[in-house]
């Protein structure tokens, strides 16, 4: 198997993806949870045109900082997002090339579509699908949505969400993320190890929670201000950005499980608000 | 006949593992039902197939009629009174009728009924050919197949489990085309149904049993190879059953410093995680795993290096967190719990667990529980909250408890406060496992109804489905476990207790609170009870009273077991009779009964047999002798009363006189309703 640089395989699905006719756009410039975010997807996925897109969004999910010990997990990593609408039947075979492209022989290697009912609870969103397991590695979360922002939808969207880490660990063979080869022999490690650490340290043991309690309740109030006078992009830049918040509490441990359902329900509340804006706009 | 045979095949994206045997279930189910509706005869049962695997429904039948079964129906017309004239000319309505069933005036026959002459004819009605009607009914079954979940994935508005990608029908030499939503004809050429699923059978193996003794002679092959214990795990192996086709095996390995870790984790770990078999040998884990693979093209030794290297990774960090979590003295993170919030207006962790202290030491008392078990039991509650800030617990949340047992035990608590710390979660479910030591059990009756207190005592409401909080989950875990193992507590001490704990914390006053918490519970001891007959003895036990739920149970558990019995009718043909007379009554009727006022030797009689038997009836009922004590009460009340009932008028116009043996009856009546059941609740009772 040819070892492709993580660089490589971004501009391989690149390639690939647009080769299928989809739209490739660049991240979004926020902090957001996976690509699902993305006005890529959460707006275009609602109404009843065909779209296709590909990108790389750049996510964060501070509980799962590991202060660069952990092999497997980061607060910060790379989604590879596809997003396709109306779904294709051959969705599945065309997935399965877009391995091989990436030099993944899919026939030596095991290929599993474990059963995996996806839920964004904070952006009120569901699909049913599955996880991608190559030799027992969780490498792509495969949905078929069903609802975006509490709206049931006509159109169904397929989500394809590869985690760029987990797939470079299988085609480099190194099963430790910091190793990987990003480009030209700098590692992975050299990249983001530093950076890893210290949004640990911040997101775990130094986020000033009174600071972020105090701005979940501004964002959210600005959030529902811009909502009224019918700015939905700024409006959703704020559920966003409330949304992060809620998660950095939720890494320091300000947040009981008891009480996460509450914050969430108003991300989602503020979710909606937006999805239905965008609809009738 | 001409006779064929039959195959439906339902191509579908993976299914979730445990919706493939129903739906072959219901595939079969359905399609022999209409089969018969429809009157086409086929091979019954034998050479039946009826298979599948995850992204293939299969369906199989031998020599079906190649048409439906003639059918010959009699339809009933207007009476020949008014079909026919006084002359037998035929009338407008008769010709109405003969001319709507599309026969001539000829053809019309008259039968006698037993509400006089009709007319009528014999509809015959030629079989169709099979073909057509499985093109029509197909469509139907397939639709109406029935999942925990279905989706959407194109307009068309065909629900199902996952996408279907497309369906095959053939019967004899035909492939069928139907329509069923946007799903195409699978492509494939001409072949007999037979051919077919022999093709299909050489690529994988469809049998589901068949499989699962594949991968159980496989899994049990390594096992012996590796001398190990001769354990599957059972639900493992079937949902691994339904993620492969064509199963093959491989022995995995890995580094033997990761048997340090708790055998909690490991096996999450290879189970969960990566739905490969631990393997143990004398009772415990080696660094070694089983795992079936799926197909027949792979390069093993390239794919079992990446199942060990994945599942190194893992462990490696699971040792990490399990290094990190045991560097420091467990108890450190006592301190640590303040920071945690249990809920934001209930306070912290920290907090819960000094109610807890408080609240399963009043338990102790209550139960009459004394030395080192209490010690242990406090002890076990300081720190029951404690793994919840450790990575292990962060990385694996279903191993809470289990982790604070190991890390406790680790750390030098005793046996029992490390067993009590991991069971105090328990049950998880009303299917799950119940604590099994005393100290796991009263640790987890306060946990569980602090839990039921604060959440309800914040205001949250259960309704249905919408439970966000757990309290169901809480209270049915409550009463499972205060059942299991007989602690004898009284529910109102219990709820009070817990409520004066939380201080001012509470949105609702104590006593409406207190009303709601023991309304929740009655509610769940009812639904735990099940189904119990006479349906109203349920209701009439628990209205008596479930504050002591371990007696609730035991009362509902002895009637029920002498319902049919003669004493039992008796002793509720008792109560209802005198609950009858007191519902009459329109003023306040006295407590007690005066001698004096007793002039007919009929209820002098009575009383005589209520001053004699009361004390041993109320020392059966002491005993929680129920059986007893409802024979007694039959053998005490039944006759005399029954007598007294038909000889003394009870509501005489003079006062003094009606209220006194108003008294008596409601006496007698709460001897048993107040203590045992309420049994007027149970309608139409007759001694026979």
């Amino acid at each position: 198997m040819e070892k492709l640089t993580f660089v490589e395989v971004i501009s391989k699905l690149n390639d690939f993806w647009s080769g299928q006719g989809c739209t490739l756009v660049q991240p979004l410039d926020a902090e957001v949870g996976a690509g699902t975010f993305h006005p890529a997807t959460f707006f275009k996925s609602l109404g009843p045109e065909s779209w296709k897109t590909a990108y790389v969004q750049p996510s964060r999910r501070p509980t799962d900082g590991r202060y660069a010990d952990n092999p497997l997990r980061m607060q910060f990593y790379y989604q590879y997002q596809v997003l396709v609408k109306p779904t294709p039947l051959d969705i599945k075979e065309t997935y399965l090339k877009s391995l091989s492209a990436l030099g993944v022989d899919t026939k030596k290697h095991e290929v599993r579509f474990v059963e995996d009912d996806w839920e964004s609870p904070t952006l009120g969103a569901s699909g049913l699908g599955w996880e991608v397991w190559l030799d027992s590695l969780e490498i792509t979360q495969f949905t078929y949505f069903q609802q975006i922002g509490g709206k049931e939808l006509d159109k169904i969207s397929c989500e394809i969400t590869y985690g760029l880490e987990r797939v470079c660990m299988f085609i480099q063979n190194k099963f430790n993320v910091f190793e990987l080869e990003w480009q030209g022999g700098v590692t992975y490690g050299e990249l983001h190890t530093k950076h890893e650490i210290e949004y640990s340290k911040y997101n775990f043991d130094e986020a000033d929670i009174d600071m972020h309690l105090r701005l979940f309740e501004s964002f959210e109030k600005e959030a529902k201000a811009l909502a009224e006078r019918g700015l939905v992009y700024p409006a959703y830049s704020f559920v966003l950005k409330a949304s992060h918040v809620f998660n950095v509490l939720d890494a320091r441990g300000a947040v009981s499980q008891n009480e996460r359902p509450r914050y969430i329900g108003r991300i989602r509340a503020l979710a909606k608000l937006c999805a239905e804006l965008y609809l009738t706009k | 006949m001409k006779k064929s045979d039959f195959l439906l095949e339902i191509n579908v994206q993976e299914l979730p593992v445990s919706y493939i045997r129903p739906a072959l279930e219901q595939l079969c189910r359905d399609f022999l039902k209409v089969l018969d509706e429809f009157n086409i005869e086929y091979d019954k049962k034998e050479n039946l197939v009826s298979a599948g695997t995850k992204d293939r429904l299969l369906f199989y039948i031998k020599d079906v009629s190649a048409k439906q079964k003639d059918s010959c129906r009699e339809i009933i017309g207007p009476p020949k009174r008014i079909a026919f004239d006084e002359k037998g000319k035929i009338t407008k309505q008769g010709a109405g009728f003969a001319k709507a069933q599309g026969v001539e005036p000829e053809d019309l026959r008259v039968k006698t009924t037993q509400r006089g002459e009709y007319l009528f004819i014999e509809k015959k009605t030629k079989g169709r050919d099979t073909r057509d009607v499985l093109r029509e009914i197909i469509p139907g079954i397939i639709e109406g197949m029935r999942f925990p979940k279905t989706m959407k994935w194109d307009d068309s508005g065909l629900r199902f489990a996952r996408p279907v990608e497309s369906v095959l029908v053939l019967f004899g030499k035909d492939k069928l085309e139907i329509k069923l939503g946007k799903v195409l004809s699978k492509k494939v050429e001409s072949i007999e149904p037979k051919a077919y699923l022999r093709r299909v059978s050489k690529e994988t193996l469809l049998d589901p049993d068949n499989r699962k003794n594949k991968i159980r002679k496989l899994i049990l092959k390594a096992i012996s190879s590796l001398g190990a214990d001769r354990h599957i795990d059972e639900a493992l192996l079937e949902e691994v059953n339904f993620l492969v086709d064509w199963p093959g095996v491989f022995v995995g390995e890995f580094d033997k410093k990761f048997l340090t870790l708790p055998e909690e984790v490991l096996r999450v770990s290879m189970a969960k995680h990566q739905r490969v078999f631990p393997v143990s040998k004398k009772g415990r884990l080696l660094n070694k795993f089983i795992a079936i693979t799926n197909g027949r093209s792979l390069d093993i030794r390239a794919v079992k290096k990446n199942y060990e290297k994945i599942l190194e990774a893992r462990l490696q960090d699971s040792l990490f967190f399990f290094d990190e979590d045991t560097k420091k003295p467990f108890t450190e993170n006592l301190r640590q719990l303040k920071d945690l919030i249990f809920q934001k207006d209930l306070g912290s962790m920290f907090e819960k667990t000094q109610r807890l202290k408080t609240l399963s030491f009043f338990v102790c008392e209550k139960l009459g529980l004394e030395g080192s078990l209490k010690k242990d039991i406090e002890r076990a509650a300081e720190l029951s909250k404690t793994d919840l800030v450790t990575h292990m617990v962060g990385e694996f949340p279903s191993l809470q408890g289990v982790m604070g047992g190991a890390y406790a035990l680790k750390a030098g608590e005793t046996p029992e406060t490390a067993a009590a710390i991991k069971e105090h979660y328990l049950p998880h479910g009303t299917e799950d496992m119940l604590p099994k030591s005393l100290a796991g059990s009263i640790l987890a009756v306060s946990d569980k109804m602090d839990n039921i207190v604060g959440f309800l005592g914040m205001g949250v409401e259960v309704s249905g489905s919408f439970d966000p909080f757990g309290i169901r989950r809480n209270a049915q875990g409550l009463i499972q476990v205060i059942k299991n193992k007989s602690l004898r507590l009284k529910t109102d001490e219990f709820i009070e207790h817990s409520i004066g704990l939380y201080g001012d914390k509470l949105k609702l006053p104590s006593s409406e609170l207190k009303a709601r918490v023991t309304g929740y519970i009655e509610d769940r001891i009812d639904f735990l009870a099940g189904d119990i007959r006479p349906l109203e003895l349920k209701k009439a036990v628990l209205n008596t009273g479930c504050l002591d739920i371990v007696d609730a149970f035991n009362r509902l558990g002895e009637l029920s077991s002498i319902s049919g019995r003669r004493d039992f009718l008796e002793a509720a043909k008792v109560v209802e009779r005198t609950s009858n007379i007191l519902k009459g009554a329109k003023e306040k009727v006295p407590e007690d009964v005066d001698e004096e006022l007793l002039r007919e030797e009929l209820e002098r009689a009575v009383w005589k047999v209520y001053a004699g038997s009361k004390n041993r009836i109320e020392g059966l009922i002491e005993k929680e002798d129920y059986v007893s004590a409802t024979r007694e009460y039959a053998d005490a009340f039944y006759k005399v009363l029954h007598e007294f009932f038909d000889n003394v008028l009870v509501n005489v116009d003079e006062e003094a006189v009606r209220l006194n043996r108003l008294a008596l009856m409601k006496k007698i009546n709460k001897l048993y309703s107040d203590r045992i059941a309420d049994l007027a609740l149970i309608p139409q009772i007759v001694v026979k």
